[in-house]
């Protein structure tokens, strides 16, 4: 498998009145073309960033981004616009991401608009229609507003948005989360579906662990702007070495009446993440916390093949 | 490709006509409006004589079969004069309201979609809304000579600030909503997202101000001429009308109370239909 996007130690800090923001601080991954890689983290923790810097909706501080074996950490105008053909965004709130003045014929086919791919007012509609039927949205609904249809058809609109341009990666900015459970299937299997088929790549950014557990290849776990583990998705839903990811596949309700009760219930708030200093971010929630964690920052490290974790005691704690 | 039946085009525009024919008042105003617009179109039409036909003989007569509003001094009929005085408080009402919309819109798109240029220009908008509205307008008007046109535009231009304010709010507001972002990573230019995503999405502030400004710019207009600054005789603008009219108020109140009602009856009209625009654009009130 070839890669298709590699992001190096990519930085995003915000500037606010009280400090540095560290939205995003130094994540690394690769993706391989065809397959599904689950951003997994709270709210807050800079997953939704991640995804927007990579597609330059908003500038990065630091790091290198690269798709298709290319460089594109910076980008003249031109070629950002090439390059959005090949990169699209489902957003989360289908709601607000679709223009409540435009009618769904017309949301769906201005992308056709802008790169000038159709010549004619038919044929735009017609190429409207074709992805129209691909995301299942009945045909009769070209004409109508987004007021007039549910939360569910609302993402398939956004989903042929994205889709029409016949994109290699598509960020997924927590598609599913603000959809009834029922339709979040619907979604789900449509979009994995969608990506047998056309061989799509998706970066799949979200704070449901069962969401992710379904479609993704490989699972990264964000704390406050950091990579905290990474692994393939069976490997971390088996063992997981760093306390975070521990507590936080302990908190996936169980559909069972008597299920055994050990969760792992994280202490406090999620800290600032504004001005932060050199040590472990996760350090004053965790259970196993020692004083050297809040005076050195740890590195992501190899604990088993391919399983990489973020944590000065990851031995330690798991008895490896 | 066959259509089936329930495919249907519906507008935005039949959607708030529905609510808006729900608020009884904001009908009548239209509907007073409308025929407002009319006697103004028609003007020729429906007087029964000249704006400017004298007759001394007839001067100063008392409401009658054959003047139903009366004459004044020089013998001219109010009636008359009132419907053709329509044209102008009409028009000064509609194009300064429009000079206000395209310069306020503008420069309110602008200050709030480019960060950078914001301060420059509301500071300066902040430093035209110190000055008196009235007193910036007989600024204009005083500069550049008393005649229609130059009302208009003082008119105009001097309530720019308040419209670039609307504006502005409302765009900081739009450009943050997810399908401006959207827009932009399909590749949208700047002027594709101000054209057709910003500006249809942020204009229900502004059509409201518009209609409730159009009634305060008859009222300047009317001001202004009152005070000299506007139209000149023998035209008949309402303002001006009240303002011969009031030397006589003792013998001929009908002189002042009649163009003033006129006056009333159109602000009314105006702010009751500017009212019923804000309830029917608002999606919140939406049924």
């Amino acid at each position: 498998m070839s890669e298709i996007l590699r992001v190096e130690d990519l930085k995003k800090y915000f500037e606010t009145k009280k400090g540095t923001l560290h939205a995003v601080d130094g994540v690394t991954f690769t993706v391989e073309a065809g397959k599904t890689l689950g951003i997994v983290g709270e709210s807050g923790c800079g997953k939704s960033t991640l995804g927007r810097v990579i597609l330059h909706l908003h500038e990065r501080t630091d790091g290198k981004i690269v798709f298709q074996g290319e460089d594109i950490s910076d980008v003249s105008p031109a070629k950002l616009k090439a390059l959005r053909k090949d990169m699209q965004i489902i957003f989360q709130d289908p709601y607000a991401s679709l223009n409540p003045r435009m009618s769904l014929g017309n949301i769906i086919g201005e992308p056709l608009e802008i790169y000038g791919m159709c010549k004619s007012k038919e044929e735009k509609e017609k190429k409207v229609r074709e992805i129209m039927d691909v995301v299942g949205l009945a045909s009769r609904t070209y004409y109508l507003y987004p007021h007039e249809l549910d939360g569910g058809r609302r993402q398939r609109v956004g989903i042929a948005r994205a889709l029409i341009l016949d994109p290699k990666l598509i960020v997924c900015d927590e598609p599913v989360s603000a959809l009834d459970v029922s339709i979040q299937a619907q979604i789900l299997n449509l979009m994995m579906e969608l990506q047998k088929e056309r061989g799509l790549t998706y970066l799949f950014i979200t704070h449901n662990l069962s969401v992710v557990k379904h479609i993704s290849d490989d699972i990264t776990v964000m704390y406050l702007g950091q990579m905290v583990e990474k692994a393939d998705s069976a490997e971390i839903f088996k063992h997981q070495y760093h306390p975070y990811t521990k507590a936080l596949i302990s908190a996936i309700p169980l559909p069972k009446y008597d299920a055994p009760d050990n969760q792992i219930i994280l202490k406090g708030e999620i800290t600032s993440p504004i001005n932060v200093t050199k040590s472990c971010r996760f350090a004053p929630r965790c259970i196993y916390a020692k004083p050297e964690c809040f005076n050195t920052e740890p590195q992501l490290e190899e604990v088993a093949p391919n399983h990489f974790v973020k944590c000065h005691f990851v031995k330690e704690i798991n008895n490896l | 490709m066959k259509k089936s039946v329930t495919e249907k085009k519906h507008t935005m525009l039949g959607e708030i006509w529905r609510r808006f024919k729900k608020n009884r008042q904001a009908v009548i105003g239209l509907i007073v409006l409308i025929l407002f617009i009319l006697i103004a179109v028609f003007a020729p039409v429906v007087a029964p004589y000249g704006y400017d036909d004298q007759d001394a003989s007839r001067a100063m007569m008392r409401p009658c079969t054959d003047y139903p509003f009366g004459t004044d001094n020089l013998g001219r009929d109010v009636m008359s004069r009132l419907i053709y005085g329509s044209r102008y408080s009409l028009s000064i009402g509609f194009l300064a309201v429009g000079i206000s919309v395209i310069t306020g819109g503008f420069l309110g798109i602008i200050a709030a979609y480019y960060p950078k240029l914001d301060n420059i220009i509301m500071r300066t908008m902040d430093l035209f809304m110190a000055i008196p509205q009235m007193l910036l307008a007989m600024c204009i008007v005083s500069a550049l000579g008393p005649n229609l046109f130059n009302l208009m535009l003082a008119v105009g231009l001097s309530s720019t600030p308040k419209f670039a304010r609307v504006v502005r709010a409302s765009v900081l507001s739009t450009r943050e909503q997810e399908f401006v972002e959207a827009a932009r990573a399909i590749g949208a230019s700047n002027t594709r997202i101000i054209l057709r995503h910003i500006i249809p999405n942020s204009m229900a502030p502004l059509i409201v101000q518009a209609t409730l400004a159009m009634a305060g710019a008859v009222i300047s207009a009317s001001a202004l001429s009152f005070l000299g600054f506007g139209v000149a005789p023998p035209m008949p603008e309402w303002g001006a009308m009240l303002s011969a009219g009031r030397k006589y108020i003792r013998q001929a109140p009908y002189l002042t109370v009649i163009p003033g009602l006129a006056i009333m009856a159109i602000v009314y009209a105006l702010n009751v239909v500017g009212d019923g625009l804000r309830d029917c654009l608002d999606p919140r009130l939406k049924k």
